[in-house]
Formats: C-alpha cells, sequence, structure tokens
C-alpha cells in the first residue's frame, strides 16, 4: 500500500526536508501534497485522498494545533494519522497534541524517527509494498 | 554569563547543528580557521516563564551550506536567496526549540515567535529589558557561526 501524504509547514526548505527525508525511509510512498498553512491544509484534505498528515505547529494563518482541532470535527477526516514535525519542547504541549491522537517528532529528525512513527500509526512499514 | 548556562547552549548547537545540516560545529578557533566573518543574520524571540530573543549569524559559506544540506542538493546554483534565509530561519527556530528545554526544563511552555533576517551589517540586539546572557562562536566546517542569547526575567539555574 502506498502512502499517499500531506506535509504542511510554512518553511518551503522544511516541506522539502521532509520529503526528502521521506524518501530515504524505504516506506512506499505514493502522492505527495504540500500545505504552507493549516488552513491550506484543511483544503488539501477536502480534495485529495491522503493517508497520513505530517504537520508543523507554529504557523501563520492557522497553526498546527488548530487543523488537528478542525480535522476532529470532520468525520471524513478525523481518522486521517498526524505526525506533528515539531521544535516544540515543551512536554505539556507534547503530551496534549497526544491526547489528540497525533505522533509526534521533534526537530532535528531522522529517516528512522520518520519510519518508526509512520509504522506505530498506520502500521505500514518498510517490507510493504 | 554563566559557563554552565554557555555549556548547555553550546552543546544544543553542536548536536542540533550535526543532526540538522550534517555539519561538524566547534567552539570557534580563530587559529584554524579561513572562513569570513559572519555577515548574515537571523533571530527569533519567546515568550515564557522568561522571555528572550535568540540570535545567529553566519558567514557566507555556512549559509550555502546550510540551505545545500537541508534540500539535499549539489548544485548551490539550484539554492535561491530566499531559500538561504528560509533555511537560516528554520535552523534557528530549531536550535530556539532546543535550547529552551534544556535550560528552563522539559515542562515549560514557551510560545516562539517567527524568526526574522537581520538586515547585513547590522548587530543583533536584544528587545527591552532583556540582557545579554550568553555570547558563543563556533567555527562549521571552514565558515564561523556567532550566537547570542537574550534574556528577560529570571535566569534560570541550571543542574550540574
Amino acid at each position: 500500500m502506498a502512502l499517499n501524504i500531506l506535509v504542511v509547514d510554512d518553511s518551503a526548505v522544511m516541506r522539502k526536508m521532509i520529503i526528502k527525508t521521506m524518501g530515504m525511509c524505504g516506506l512506499p510512498i505514493g502522492e505527495i501534497k504540500q500545505a504552507k498553512n493549516g488552513m491550506e491544509g484543511l483544503k488539501k484534505l477536502e480534495k485529495n485522498w491522503i493517508d497520513i498528515v505530517m504537520l508543523d505547529i507554529n504557523m501563520p494563518v492557522m497553526n498546527g494545533e488548530e487543523m488537528i482541532d478542525e480535522m476532529l470535527k470532520d468525520p471524513e477526516i478525523k481518522n486521517i494519522p498526524v505526525i506533528v514535525i515539531s521544535t516544540e519542547g515543551s512536554s505539556t504541549r507534547i503530551d496534549r497534541l497526544k491526547k489528540k491522537g497525533a505522533g509526534f517528532i521533534k526537530k532535528p529528525f531522522t529517516p528512522e524517527m520518520i519510519r518508526d512513527t509512520i509504522y506505530e500509526l498506520t502500521g505500514v512499514g518498510e517490507d510493504d509494498e | 554569563m554563566s559557563d554552565r548556562m554557555n555549556n548547555v547552549i553550546s552543546n544544543v548547537v553542536i548536536e542540533t547543528i550535526e543532526k540538522l545540516v550534517f555539519m561538524f560545529a566547534s567552539p570557534y578557533d580563530p587559529e584554524n580557521s579561513t572562513g569570513e566573518d559572519p555577515g548574515t543574520g537571523v533571530s527569533v524571540s519567546f515568550k515564557g516563564p522568561f522571555s528572550g530573543t535568540l540570535g545567529m549569524k553566519v558567514s557566507g559559506e555556512v549559509l550555502s551550506e546550510i540551505a545545500a544540506n537541508m534540500l539535499g542538493v549539489d548544485d548551490e546554483g539550484e539554492i535561491t536567496i530566499e531559500d538561504k534565509k528560509d533555511a537560516l530561519k528554520e535552523t534557528i527556530n530549531i536550535i530556539c526549540g532546543n535550547i529552551l528545554p534544556a535550560i528552563a526544563g522539559k515542562q515549560a511552555v514557551f510560545d516562539i515567535d517567527a524568526p526574522e533576517i537581520i538586515k547585513e551589517g547590522e548587530d543583533i540586539k536584544g528587545n527591552d529589558g532583556e540582557e545579554l546572557v550568553s555570547d558563543l562562536k563556533f567555527s562549521l566546517d571552514e565558515g564561523r557561526c556567532d550566537l547570542v542569547l537574550f534574556i528577560k526575567g529570571k535566569i534560570p539555574e541550571l543542574d550540574e
């Protein structure tokens, strides 16, 4: 099963870095969509079949936690796995995001961290075609 | 300025730079550096149990290499000025996000503002009432990176 992925981050360089690193994970990757804030991310989710969302937290217009909250209100998209990739260092905030069902990866990240977190949330790993 | 604070910050910067952009950072050694002085700067402000500003300046070759390594490209011609600025902003954002829990504890909650590029030739300054608590210089491969931290409020006492 190839994973269609939505990468939401206000930094174009970080989006490219996440996409490049995901390519190094050995995971079956399908289509990759990009958005630069939570609002754009929700629009992409409306129009595309997405299997997993890689989401930054600190973004203008709509931040990552607000996007998660909006997703949880919508039965069509509330079960899409979300992995927060952020500089957030506060365990208080990280625990709050995890209670909302999100996985968490702290920047800087490695391909292994992304691979393992995706596997934890989706069950999809290197051996899946 | 506390040596312990400098040590904690230095360790975080070295580890973050290595993991993020695969560059070897070490305390600046003028006798073994051929690099130019840092010119391009960026700063980020934060608020929480204490507020402050973290600033960083890098030399030209460091800026190019940071962007190239983050983007995974060999040809620097492919990298735009905007890419370089964006890469520098992300770098200080990530360094700040790793320094704050190291000096304030993992429970502390901070709001980190969007990083801002500092005009060439301008010094990095703290906001009103912020005091300089750390001023560090690093060698990054053959280039240089200077980092300053300003804090307003009670400066955390770090554990042994």
